[in-house]
């Protein structure tokens, strides 16, 4: 009897885990893509800071708001185009961290699961012979 | 290597690879490769654009005006006239447009092309790193099939060939890669007693000196010495030490360390050359069986220059003793110390003396160049 519940305990402790293993698994994917687009942006952003570095001073330079061109300067685009780019550097590199978490919380998890698994497949065995 | 006795272990091919997995990793890399197939004609696609814009671009200012039909809504067109057409409002990305001319339009859409062929090059590289993978797990797949078997045995002569390969190597590489890699290469245990005796000789001559009141030798060698040394204490700190060891010494120079690197690896470079074998190129040399190699070494220089081994001992080491052992050792060591390897008896101190005279003109040209050097 004490068995029947333990293994009860144990299976409902591995659904949990593997919950838990799921949504790990759903929150890196979507670090993954996360990470895709801001890499995109960067590499648009060099690009832009490049070209704006190989315009000549008086160039009019515009930025799309909305629906509308609103005129920059061209100084102030440039550094807000650096800016855009320090940014999301420092957001991939708190991606990066995030993902090393979650990938290191998912390795335990699995570890647990197989733990659990094990255990599991013990006390069965035990309860056949029994 | 006995005969008779089983040597090696033969596997089917299939028991290590089964066939169905192979096959399922085979098709797992043909979708990577259809996905890079999708992506490259994409990409040729934005490079066929590119280039019709360039050629349009190009096209607009040989007319003042154009009659277009201009697009209206998503259906409808009405008949206008283009004029300004030297002037482009080119969007560079992220939001950002820049007004133009033609030329000008033209050169960013260039440079747009060129970042598109690197993107394909690089896109095409992989897609030949998947096209071989797939070959080979599809080889892999049909061998499995086959039932290939897989025989393993211990090769035991071509690991010693191996083994004498790679020191040989090594010891190229010692001779060839100087300075950096030197103090890692040497044994410190080795270095450690070679230090030892060279304190012990130091302080004999110290005293020997003192006796002979020597003192016009001694600043000889001083010259000669300390830029030696400097480098010396530079890359051993370097590589082995954090930059607060050496900002001192640095701030002395009043070199940054980036300067002295690039000067050291000019040095290292010419010192790789053996032709240019002199003073310099010795102290660079990590081994003294390796000095003796190089044929244009006088004996008398090697003694007369610092066993480059010994030398190579971490610096902490160095300073650490200076502090345990009497003052005078550290006055010995700013300046006048005369090395030489261990293997030399230390009651052969007569000889070793005289044949510093006649090298002791010789040290002034590596001196100068290294100053040189350094400037």
């Amino acid at each position: 009897m004490s068995s029947t519940s333990a293994l009860r305990d144990l299976q409902r402790e591995l659904e949990a885990k593997a919950n838990d293993l799921s949504k790990l698994q759903k929150d890196i994917a979507k670090n993954h893509q996360v990470r895709k687009k801001y890499t995109v942006q960067l590499g648009e952003n060099e690009l832009v800071l490049k070209e704006l570095d190989l315009l000549q001073d008086d160039t009019n330079v515009y930025k799309l708001i909305g629906p509308v061109l609103v005129k920059q300067d061209l100084a102030e685009a440039n550094a807000n185009v650096r800016k855009r780019i320090e940014y999301i550097s420092a957001e991939l590199k708190r991606l990066d961290s995030a993902l090393q978490d979650l990938e290191e919380k998912q390795n335990s998890n699995r570890d647990a699961i197989l733990k659990l698994q094990q255990r599991i497949q013990s006390l069965q065995a035990g309860k056949v012979k029994a | 290597m006995e005969a008779g006795r089983v040597k090696g272990t033969v596997t089917p091919l299939s028991s290590l690879f089964p066939a169905q997995d192979a096959r399922k990793a085979a098709s797992r890399v043909q979708a990577a490769i259809s996905e890079n197939q999708r992506k490259l004609e994409q990409l040729q696609g934005f490079i066929t654009d590119n280039d019709n814009m360039i050629k349009l671009v190009q096209k607009l200012p040989e007319e003042l005006h154009h009659e277009v039909m201009v697009p209206f809504g998503k259906a409808a067109f009405f008949p206008g006239r283009l004029i300004h057409t030297n002037e482009f409002l080119v969007l560079l990305g992220e939001g950002y447009y820049a007004e133009r001319t033609s030329k000008q339009t033209v050169e960013i859409l260039k440079r747009r092309g060129k970042a598109l062929d690197s993107q394909v090059d690089s896109l095409k590289a992989t897609m030949d790193n998947l096209k071989a993978e797939a070959s080979f797990f599809d080889a892999t797949a049909s061998e499995a099939e086959e039932g290939l078997v897989e025989i393993k045995e211990e090769y035991v002569e071509e690991n010693f060939c191996e083994q004498e390969l790679t020191s040989e190597v090594n010891k190229q590489d010692v001779t060839r890669v100087s300075g950096v890699d030197e103090a890692k290469i040497a044994e410190i245990d080795a270095e450690y007693a070679r230090m030892m005796a060279r304190f012990d000789e130091l302080e004999k001559e110290e005293e020997l000196a003192a006796a002979n009141g020597n003192k016009s030798d001694d600043e000889d060698e001083e010259e000669k010495e300390t830029p030696n040394q400097s480098l010396e204490k530079f890359y051993d700190d370097k590589q082995s030490y954090s930059e607060g060891s050496t900002s001192a010494w640095l701030r002395d120079e009043n070199v940054s360390s980036k300067e002295l690197l690039d000067k050291y690896q000019k040095q290292q470079e010419a010192s790789t050359n053996p032709s240019n074998c002199s003073g310099l190129s010795v102290q660079s040399s990590p081994k003294e069986d390796v000095t003796s190699g190089n044929s244009s070494l006088t004996q008398s220089q090697r003694v007369r220059n610092p066993n480059p081994a010994a030398k190579s001992v971490k610096f902490a080491e160095v300073k650490e003793k200076t502090q345990t052992l009497p003052p005078s050792t550290s006055q010995a060591f700013t300046g006048s110390i005369i090395e030489r390897p261990p293997i030399i008896p230390k009651t052969s101190k007569q000889e070793t003396e005289t044949p510093l005279q006649p090298s002791g003109s010789q040290p002034s040209k590596p001196v100068s160049r290294f100053k040189m050097q350094r400037r």
